[in-house]
């Protein structure tokens, strides 16, 4: 044969973009970009945001072996040596990209080929995009924005500063809109994103965009038109009654309850599935403590600020300014002080049950390095050893239970913060208590071995008489940290609120009087409310894109 | 009373008789060496006629010539004589060592040249001098023998090892291409019987190496193997058996040790010290500072009392004294009509680290038949090998030794368990468990390689040539994980996993050779042809649950659950064409001019055939009248200047292509999963749906990487020859290498794309002296060869999304012009003594007494990212080698000595012995003496856990003086008298001691020392061991 025919060698067990441009295609594509909500990895992770959203919100510490153990997040943690060339940083914002283009990939096959369910399908995968591009927005505040009928070769073209910051939100509650258009109320698959998931979401998206940010990061004005679509879109979701509140707050933690009443969006988790270690969650699983059963890696332990935050007044409210002039730490503390019953369902504390189970009990010598970081763990995202959904994947371990990415408890807050800064602050009033409500009657699950209350449980509903506005600020902002602690959203609420700069550095001195490795640590206003630009992405645009104010 | 002795002369006889109407004459002699022993299988022929034989034993032989003959002996490594028989019936010839080896042939590429008329840069290396070496890889051997060869290697018995000619040429693959008799291949060299090597040529510069074209261009190795030669039978057996020394790596501390430390890095650092292993006891001094008084080790780690607290070394446990062995026989046979050389070679490493073991046998037939008056020669060279090499854990067990507590047992109390991390304790494996549960598994490699050809002439001079060539492996490995409890590390399934390759190709040349004289002109004339053909296929299986850990059950039907498997191919092809033409004119003046194109499956469907030119030239000015005459001292001398091209087309072989692929789903232990599977439907387990993504992005631009090197070298040998060297210079300029570029990340997954990117000069200068002599009549010879060669690699050009991938602060500075490889980092500028030094210094963040400080390049009273400058290049100054021989009657010594110079290394090792940032991995026994506010004037950093100072960030701190000289290897031998063997009917009989490793010189001292121990090793790799060999060669 001639040297054409003989150097004609087509690659092996490879299919090129045209073969894919099929309805079959398509579906498989749509699949691949759900894959991607939970293909993250522990020094990445974007199911559970806790290195971004509760290191850096004096909620949590890194835990896990030392200062140097993912030493990317102990400069989270602790701002001063955060830097742009930070390899978990860089990797974050390229995964999150990997699932943008895989949506944007499934996008491209729809927008091809006629099926009957071709707009359902475009809607999950706008819903998809949304999610990935809000979670960057939080993460980055200014990102290219790039959607299917945008070229790949024309992707270098594209600046993360073309868009201004509300441009962003713009375009990421278009993407949950047209969700909302054109996905049914349900579907039969509990993985899809359905009407309510999108509705839900694009209320997260307007209530975050109603706080108008400067170019410094500060919050200028909060935008009232933004906070009523919240209202409307919040209520709509609560009106349809799909979801509600789970009984327990604590089924919200066990596998066994993965689809609830209280999920409404949830990231699907599955083993012995023919994948080669099952496709559990990857993104909490240094997150196990080091006592026989588990054995890695200890990572993300509450703050001793975040357990003072629980503890109770005599009606069983919340201590907004004294809380952390005393610290709950020996066993008596959680006897002698009344505490929030969330604080057992989401902290693991010496001497107590873990994870419900009363012969199962936490011990100081589970905690990796208590010397540095403390003696407690979280613990809503784990299991048990001999939970169905247990897995270990040597040296590591998790299960495929369930990550919320959005639960009920989310819609009402959301639609309680929007009425409280519209100036209507008493109809917030009965969501917040049916928030408390429900966390009082979450208790049976708290007990010892001898059938008593793991601590002293203590919690009362608001009253009318002395809810203003301002006072309902604060209880809202309280509920949210207690009701979602380590659930890795507190920091984005503060930068939210526009208080991260001042809330953090008032954390930090009482806290680095409690933990040494803090001494150095600071929060720089204006910098350090985003992550920075990665350089290497900075680079790779050679110079299109722009590094974020004072990095 | 062997046999083949005797056939010898039975072949001679038949020959003596086929041709006994012309021999009237019968005669008889004996050929001897300088020194008057006789030389056994010399070659005697008479002069235009094949009427020959070979010398017995004791160099005698007896033949019937015809009148007026005209005797030629030969043998390799003499000169060959001529010898008049016209009157004569007793001869005694003594034949000259041929020292110059001006007439050596040397292979250069489908053809053969005298080295007298290269005028391309090319080494030779005699095999002879380094097969006794116990490596097991030939290339191993020739670290620091060839000037411009920079070869690195480890002490694994695998033979691994990394050759560089003339420095780094590509940022991707590096490694050169060798050609095995005639056959290319990129790798597999440990597979070669190094006894069965008869030379090996290293084609350096582009004059000579652009004949292969687009795989050149980081350099050709040619090896050419053992051949039977007319005439010659002999058996050859030779063995040796090699122990080797384990070396404790770095120092790290004891159970007591630790515990001290992590109690001072803890104080060092403001905290209370507690720990779950240790009790400590202190109290306070007068000054208010704490002092320890007692460490409390407990009796037992872990609260089931199953873990006795030990004080265990781990290097040691993981280590051993072992054995190498080497069989080899070699059975040659010449004859008239054809030639046949058979050997067998078995090689057996245990590794100093246990269960690391690699075994090979191999097997080997080269033969060739006459046919048709000699006119067509038909011959194959085939080698067969079986190489065993174990799982691979060592390196991980090294890894883990380092870092892995003493107070953590090998095993439980009950002698069965594991011992393992706890509490405290780094989540680090037990690495005497490592190698013990995986001493079940290796990997078999089979793999046949060779080549048939046919020579035909086709009229004079013309040689027309075809041969067929394989290189065929297939890889096996079954490998099976056990279940494990080790402290809290423990895995309740065990595994077994299959894995087979097949995977080669093969090779198609056709080359027609003509030579041709013409007055005082040589004309050479090569033209051919090639093609290559390559497959690789993959299968594995694997399956969990087995019953019993045994291998000998473990096949995957006995597996219970998880059924998994995988397969996958790739393939590329070549077809080039060439051509080349050799010419001397009068002996003296030299040219030569080399083309090929090739075409490869691997590039853009708009760049897939290249074109490599090369031309050179060599004036022989000892030839010259005017020096030939006039100058006694000179005995030889060229000058040599060549240019050319080469290739280098080493990626992927689909990478021009854009790829989608479907992946279910990946092992996302340590990486996350790149699958597309997803349960949609909720219901955690059972199959699931899902899709494709994208692999990469294709590029009908790709083309090969261009390699152009000038070359100028000059070639003397002076006072006979006695002392003889070379100098070259040469500039290497690489362009378009092929890179693939890290991509903006919106692109999503499979963005990769290889594109023709960068460019990186190297120029070096290469030196080789040798001097040989002999003290007349005493019996006494000596030599002494030295090499020395030196490079400067520079980046010269990236493209710019990829300009700060290398190091640079991201604006103005960047690798370009800085040798590839270099590091850029902080300047460490010692310790912190006092908090009066930490105030007065730029705002440092994390700074403090015992801290290391960072120097304030810019002056802007800050350290942070614009505080970097170049900290080292990584390259040397030079490398060199030198190697003493000396013989007196039937002894010989040789000492070889190989060094590097100049090398400013970053020392990894301190990372782990310095450092201890994760808790419960331990620290070296440097920090014994690290700095505290009594130890002040220590230079390592006061022990922390909390590493506030961001120590190890990159920084001058671990740049340190690499450079070395090791003694590599001494040899002493003796070769038992001819009188003494020829009564056994032996031709010779050598016994040798051997040691490697004996000796390393390094820096010591001062401020630039090398701490660590092997400076050949930066890292905790597997260590060079220190090993001591006998051996014995027997001829018959």
């Amino acid at each position: 044969c001639n040297d054409k025919d003989f150097l004609d060698v087509s690659p092996r067990g490879a299919l090129s973009d045209e073969n894919l441009n099929t309805p079959e295609g398509a579906e498989k594509q749509v699949i691949a970009a759900y894959s991607a909500l939970a293909n993250d990895g522990f020094t990445a992770p974007f199911s559970s945001l806790w290195p971004y959203g509760n290191l850096r919100s004096g909620d949590a510490y890194k835990g896990g072996g030392g200062t140097g153990d993912i030493e990317g997040f102990h400069f989270y943690e602790t701002f001063t040596f955060n830097r742009p060339d930070i390899s978990n940083t860089d990797e974050v914002w390229f995964r999150l990209y990997v699932g943008i283009s895989r949506a944007n990939e499934a996008l491209n096959r729809l927008n091809k080929v006629d099926m009957p369910n071709k707009a359902i399908r475009q809607g999950e995968m706008r819903f998809l995009r949304g999610h990935f591009y809000f979670i960057l927005k939080e993460l980055f505040d200014r990102v290219p924005y790039i959607d299917e009928t945008v070229p790949v070769a024309d992707y270098e073209k594209i600046s993360n500063v073309d868009l201004t910051s509300q441009q962003l939100w713009d375009k990421i509650a278009a993407d949950f809109q047209f969700a909302v258009d054109n996905l049914p109320a349900s579907q039969g698959e509990v993985g899809r994103a359905s009407q309510v998931a999108a509705k839900a979401y694009l209320a997260k998206t307007r209530l975050f965009q109603a706080y108008v940010q400067d170019d410094n990061h500060q919050v200028t004005s909060i935008d009232q038109a933004k906070l009523q679509e919240v209202v409307r879109l919040t209520d709509e979701v609560i009106g349809t009654g799909k979801h509600s509140l789970s009984p327990d707050f604590g089924n919200n933690f066990q596998s066994q309850f993965d689809n609830g009443r209280e999920s409404v969006f949830a990231i699907q988790f599955s083993k012995d599935d023919g994948t080669p270690r099952g496709r559990i969650n990857q993104g909490n699983k240094l997150n196990y403590p080091m006592n026989a059963e588990f054995g890695c890696c200890g990572f993300h332990q509450p703050s001793q600020n975040l357990v003072n935050a629980f503890k109770t007044d005599a009606k069983g409210l919340p201590l907004f300014t004294t809380f952390n002039t005393t610290s709950l730490t020996e066993p008596a503390d959680f006897q002698n002080n009344a505490v929030d019953p969330r604080l057992d369902h989401t902290v693991a504390i010496p001497t107590h049950p873990w994870k419900y189970d009363p012969s199962f009990v936490f011990q100081r010598s589970w905690v990796r390095v208590p010397d540095i970081y403390g003696q407690f763990m979280s613990q809503k995202e784990l299991v048990g050893p001999k939970d169905q959904s247990f897995q270990k994947l040597p040296p590591f371990m998790s299960s495929t239970k369930n990550w919320a990415v959005i639960r009920y408890a989310d819609v009402l807050l959301w639609k309680s913060e929007a009425l409280i800064e519209l100036n209507r602050a008493a109809e917030a009033l009965p969501l917040i208590n049916e928030l408390r409500r429900r966390a009082a009657a979450s208790t049976t699950l708290l007990k010892d071995i001898s059938g008593q209350p793991v601590s002293n449980y203590r919690i009362g509903e608001y009253a009318a008489d002395q809810w203003t506005q301002e006072y309902a600020r604060e209880a809202l902002r309280w509920e949210r940290r207690l009701e979602f602690a380590m659930e890795g959203t507190r920091f984005f609420d503060l930068v939210r609120w526009g208080i991260a700069a001042d809330y953090l550095n008032t954390y930090l001195s009482v806290e680095k009087t409690r933990r040494q490795y803090l001494q150095n640590a600071q929060f720089q206003r204006g910098r350090d409310e985003y992550l920075p630009i990665p350089l290497n992405q900075i680079n790779f645009s050679k110079g299109l894109y722009k590094q974020n104010p004072n990095w | 009373p062997l046999a083949l002795p005797g056939s010898v002369q039975a072949a001679s006889l038949r020959y003596a008789g086929a041709t006994a109407r012309l021999a009237e004459t019968p005669i008889s002699g004996r050929v001897t060496d300088d020194q008057g022993a006789g030389l056994p299988g010399v070659t005697v022929v008479v002069k235009g006629t094949t009427i020959g034989t070979s010398t017995g034993p004791n160099g005698e032989f007896s033949l019937s010539v015809p009148d007026n003959a005209t005797l030629i002996f030969s043998f390799i490594g003499y000169k060959t004589q001529e010898v008049s028989a016209a009157g004569r019936t007793s001869f005694s010839v003594k034949l000259a060592t041929d020292v110059a080896a001006l007439d050596e042939v040397v292979v250069t590429g489908y053809q053969v040249q005298r080295k007298a008329d290269l005028t391309g840069a090319v080494a030779v290396v005699k095999a002879d001098e380094v097969k006794d070496l116990p490596s097991g890889n030939i290339m191993r051997n020739l670290q620091g023998r060839v000037p411009g060869v920079s070869i690195n290697t480890d002490g694994a018995p695998d033979g691994g090892v990394s050759v560089r000619i003339r420095g780094l040429g590509t940022l991707g693959n590096n490694d050169p291409l060798y050609v095995i008799d005639g056959i290319p291949t990129k790798d597999g060299i440990n597979q070669l019987n190094q006894n069965d090597i008869e030379s090996i040529q290293v084609l350096k510069d582009a004059s000579a190496a652009s004949i292969y074209g687009s795989r050149a261009g980081n350099g050709v190795i040619i090896i050419t193997t053992k051949k039977a030669r007319k005439g010659v039978n002999r058996v050859e057996f030779s063995t040796f058996a090699t122990v080797q020394h384990p070396r404790e790596l770095a120092p790290m501390l004891n159970t007591q040790e630790y515990g001290r430390t992590y109690w001072q890095a803890a104080v060092n650092d403001g905290l209370t010290p507690s720990s779950p292993l240790y009790t400590f006891r202190s109290h306070t001094d007068a000054n208010g500072r704490p002092v320890l008084d007692e460490v409390v080790v407990p009796e037992f780690i872990d609260a089931d009392q199953t873990q006795r607290a030990a004080d265990t070394n781990w290097f040691e446990e993981i280590q051993q004294r072992s054995l190498i062995q080497s069989y080899n026989v070699n059975l040659a046979s010449g004859g008239e009509r054809g030639n046949a050389l058979f050997s067998l070679n078995y090689y057996d490493n245990d590794g100093v680290v246990k269960y690391s073991n690699f075994k090979r046998f191999t097997g080997r037939l080269n033969s060739d038949y006459s046919f048709l008056d000699g006119k067509l020669k038909v011959g194959e060279n085939l080698t067969l090998a079986r190489s065993r090499q174990s799982y691979g854990e060592d390196r991980q067990a090294l890894g883990v030794s380092v870092l892995q507590l003493a107070i953590v047992p090998v095993r439980t109390v009950d002698g069965v368990g594991w011992g393992g991390p706890v509490n405290g304790i780094a989540d680090r494996q037990n690495p005497v468990r490592l190698l013990e549960d995986n001493k079940q598994n290796y990997g078999v490699t089979n793999r046949a390689f060779g080549n048939a050809f046919a020579d035909l002439e086709l009229v004079k001079n013309l040689h027309l040539r075809t041969s067929f060539g394989i290189d065929y492996s297939l890889f096996s490995q079954r490998s099976l994980f056990k279940r494990y409890k080790s402290g809290y590390l423990s895995d309740n399934l065990n595994r077994l996993v299959n894995v087979e390759r097949t995977f080669g190709n093969w090779v198609w040349q056709n080359t027609l050779n003509y030579s041709l004289t013409l007055g005082k002109s040589q004309l050479d004339l090569l033209a051919g042809t090639e093609r290559i053909s390559y497959t690789f296929n993959e299968l594995s299986a694997q399956r969990t649950g087995f019953a019993i850990e045994d291998l000998d059950y473990a096949y995957l039907d006995a597996g219970s659950a998880n059924k998994d498997n995988g397969g996958f191919a790739s393939a590329y092809r070549l077809a080039s064409y060439f051509g080349k033409v050799n010419y001397a004119f009068n002996e003296r003046y030299l040219a030569s001019i080399t083309l090929r194109r090739d075409g490869s499956s691997r590039f853009g469907k708009e760049n897939q055939f290249g074109v490599f030119p090369a031309a050179s030239a060599g004036w022989r000015i000892s030839e010259e009248n005017f020096l030939k005459d006039n100058v006694a001292l000179v005995s030889d001398l060229k000058l040599r200047a060549g240019w050319g091209q080469t290739g280098n087309q080493d990626i992927a072989y689909d990478a021009a292509y854009s790829l989608y692929r479907p992946v279910y789903g990946t092992d996302p232990t340590w990486d996350p999963d790149q699958g597309t599977a997803y349960d949609i439907a909720g219901n955690k387990t059972g199959a699931l749906p899902s899709g494709y993504r994208r692999f990469q992005q294709g590029n009908d631009k790709l083309k090969w990487e261009t390699t152009t090197q000038t070359n100028v070298g000059l070639d003397f040998g002076l006072l006979q020859n006695k002392l003889t060297g070379s100098v070259d210079y040469f500039v290497k300029n690489t362009k378009d290498i092929l890179v693939k570029p890290p991509y903006l990340a919106v692109v999503g997954e499979g963005g990769d794309r290889f594109v023709n990117g960068a460019s990186i000069e190297n120029k070096g200068w290469e030196f080789l002296l040798g001097y040989q002599n002999e003290v007349a009549g005493s019996g006494f010879a000596y030599n002494i060869t030295g090499n020395l060669s030196s490079y400067r690699n520079q980046v010269t050009a990236l493209p710019r999304e990829v300009i700060n991938a290398y190091g640079g602060n991201g604006q103005d500075v960047t690798i370009i012009g800085q040798p590839f490889g270099s590091r850029y980092g902080y300047v460490a500028d010692g310790l912190f003594q006092s908090q009066g030094e930490v105030d007065t210094h730029a705002t440092q963040v994390g700074a403090g007494p015992g801290r290391i400080r960072y120097r304030d390049l810019n002056g802007d009273g800050k350290i942070d990212n614009f505080d970097q400058t170049w900290i080292t290049s990584n390259q040397p100054d030079f490398i060199y080698g030198l190697n003493l021989g000396a013989s007196y009657k039937g002894f010989d010594v040789q000492l070889f000595w190989q060094g590097v110079q100049g090398l400013e290394v970053y020392n990894e090792t301190k990372f782990r012995t310095d450092f201890s940032y994760v808790t419960g991995e331990n620290w070296g026994k440097r920090v014994l003496d690290a700095w505290t506010p009594e130890n002040n004037g220590s230079t390592i950093p006061a022990v922390s856990l909390l590493n506030q100072n961001n120590e190890l960030r990159q920084s001058s701190y671990f740049v340190e003086n690499g450079s070395y000289l090791k003694l590599r290897n001494a040899q002493l031998g003796y070769s038992v008298p001819q009188r003494l063997t020829a009564r056994l009917r032996l031709q010779q009989v050598r016994l040798y001691v051997q040691g490697t490793n004996l000796l390393t010189l390094k820096d010591r001292k001062g401020p630039n020392a090398y701490t660590s121990l092997d400076p050949e090793i930066q890292t905790f790799g597997y260590p060079i061991p220190v090993t001591f060999t006998t051996g014995l060669n027997v001829t018959f």
